[in-house]
């Protein structure tokens, strides 16, 4: 690395206004469609709402509706559902990536394309293949009533626990791959120690393998947990009305007539401070799990 | 293996019953969404006989057609400038002594981790604020700005492995910066930006959330056109549609391999 030093490409790669000319172009285009954009939610939440479109008068009515009852009670129960479908991912997809990292080079291969093909899969499609399964006519269902386990079809659509599985389902992969990265690289001589000195499996596991993959289980979470927190169209094509997300209510606040483009932006902000408060702490945690080690 | 046990054997055959589960759980609702697109029957209960009368049906749909085209058109063009864009950030950055590297590497981050529904949201009152017509051009902007982070974190990816005596010894034999680049650098990292080129268009094909914010009324992409004629409840096409759309991942799949063998 230091072998350029007073050398004459030191000072090409030094200059830092041709770095500065190059990324220009990318600074532009995100303040321009990234950051901006937030400063007029930000802007619009202090809006009066209009039909179609929005008043040009100042209102804190907005910021009162977004804490009513109603959009809090969605709010936590996005947050539990994402939660959850973490959870679950975690506990699925930690299995799944330590059959793949134990395998063969060859397997290992395989194995990460046959996760990922179903995941090339168009989004929309994946989530209505399980509207498809699920339906009160669907396979499972006829299949349940032809094996004598079920009388009526059950309403298995329109439920959390349709909303949850289908979550699990679309964010499963985000959760296996950070997670067979951190394992495909462990060192199982540390196993092999642990156990010359005595500690048996369990207690290994829990000892090494676990804090050692911590760092994949991290990156698998936040990738999951994001998303999912605001998540729109799993909820709108398997979930019930009743139980909207929080994404739900912001898209039908922009979406359906009567607009109202001030409410639709205190909840992105407030989801917005969420994700931020999220990738706040899980960042400083992370960052004193790399102290300890 | 000293430490295979009991225990170590039963925590295997566990995981790979959980394995192969998991292997079930992601492909079942793909093969029946597959196999009942050649059932003959209008409503998706029970098996009536094999018919392609929804291949037929898709194939006369011009609204299919044109969503098909659009979603085609906005790929190619937000991948085209993403990866231009994206190309030039990520040489940019390459100096390590860049002051205002750490910055914009924050900057990249910020779009990767936000929400789509947020994205959408905010670029969508942005073009309402401007009295920007929705359309075609709105959805093209909104795909370059969610796309233009990954490519630039992928051809980073590809530059940190990058030789830097090269450029010493491609000088060093007279080549200009201008020859270096085309000549020695950038077929070096073109794997990497045909990478990034190929992410940015998958994403911007697949992407529903962003572009349901930032059409207006007409312009349909695929994901758009399929989401509404799943409310209108048109459900047995759309069977027919998603067996196309997968065996076409597929192929692209399948191609995409001895492709990237040939320029690696």
């Amino acid at each position: 690395m230091e072998r350029y030093t007073n050398n004459e490409i030191t000072k090409i790669e030094k200059d830092n206004k041709s770095s500065l000319i190059l990324t220009t172009p990318f600074l532009i285009w995100i303040t321009f469609f990234f950051l901006i954009p937030y400063l007029i939610v930000i802007f619009y939440s202090v809006l009066t709402p209009g039909v179609y479109d929005i008043k040009f008068i100042f209102s804190l009515e907005s910021w009162k509706a977004a804490f009513s009852s109603s959009y809090l009670d969605s709010i936590t129960h996005s947050l539990v559902m994402s939660l959850l479908t973490t959870i679950i991912t975690i506990l699925i997809g930690f299995p799944v990536a330590y059959v793949i990292a134990n395998s063969s080079k060859r397997k290992q291969n395989l194995f990460i394309v046959l996760i990922i093909i179903p995941f090339w899969t168009n989004f929309i499609i994946r989530i209505f293949s399980w509207k498809i399964f699920l339906s009160a006519q669907g396979l499972l269902n006829n299949a349940l009533i032809y094996f004598g386990l079920i009388d009526e079809p059950l309403m298995l659509l329109r439920t959390n626990g349709a909303v949850l599985l289908v979550m699990v389902y679309v964010y499963l992969p985000y959760m296996i791959l950070p997670i067979y990265s951190v394992l495909e690289k462990f060192n199982y001589s540390l196993l092999e120690a642990s156990m010359d000195l005595g500690a048996n499996e369990i207690r290994s596991f829990f000892k090494i393998t676990l804090p050692l993959s911590m760092e994949g289980i991290f990156a698998g979470s936040i990738l999951v947990f994001i998303p999912a927190l605001g998540t729109y169209i799993i909820p709108q094509l398997v979930g019930h009305q009743s139980s909207a997300f929080i994404g739900q209510l912001i898209t039908f606040k922009v979406k359906s007539i009567p607009r109202n483009w001030p409410l639709a932006s205190a909840l992105s902000f407030i989801l917005l401070l969420l994700v931020a408060v999220i990738l706040f702490t899980g960042y400083n945690y992370y960052k004193q799990g790399l102290r300890r080690k | 293996m000293t430490y295979q046990s009991n225990i170590k054997r039963f925590f295997d055959g566990f995981n790979i019953v959980i394995f192969t589960l998991i292997l079930l759980f992601l492909y079942i609702p793909i093969l029946i969404l597959i196999i009942y697109s050649f059932n003959d029957s209008k409503i998706i209960s029970g098996w009536s006989g094999f018919t392609f009368k929804y291949y037929k049906i898709l194939w006369e749909n011009e609204n299919l057609k044109n969503a098909f085209l659009n979603s085609l058109l906005v790929a190619s063009i937000s991948t085209i400038i993403s990866t231009t864009i994206g190309l030039i950030t990520a040489l940019g950055l390459e100096n390590r002594y860049f002051k205002a590297k750490k910055f914009i590497q924050g900057i990249i981050f910020l779009p990767l981790v936000m929400p789509d529904i947020l994205m959408g949201i905010s670029i969508a009152m942005l073009f309402s604020f401007l009295r920007f017509p929705m359309g075609r051009m709105t959805v093209i902007i909104a795909h370059i700005t969610f796309c233009v982070s990954y490519t630039i974190i992928v051809i980073q990816s590809r530059l940190k492995g990058f030789d830097h005596t090269l450029q010493e010894a491609a000088m060093d034999l007279g080549a200009n910066k201008t020859k270096f680049f085309w000549k020695v650098k950038f077929p070096i990292i073109l794997p990497g930006i045909l990478a990034a080129a190929l992410l940015a268009f998958t994403l911007s094909l697949d992407d529903f959330i962003i572009t349901f914010f930032s059409t207006g009324r007409g312009f349909n992409t695929l994901p758009i056109y399929v989401e509404s004629a799943i409310r209108r409840g048109s459900v047995t096409t759309i069977n027919a549609l998603s067996t196309i759309m997968i065996l076409l991942t597929l192929f692209i799949t399948i191609i995409s391999k001895p492709i990237r063998k040939m320029i690696i």
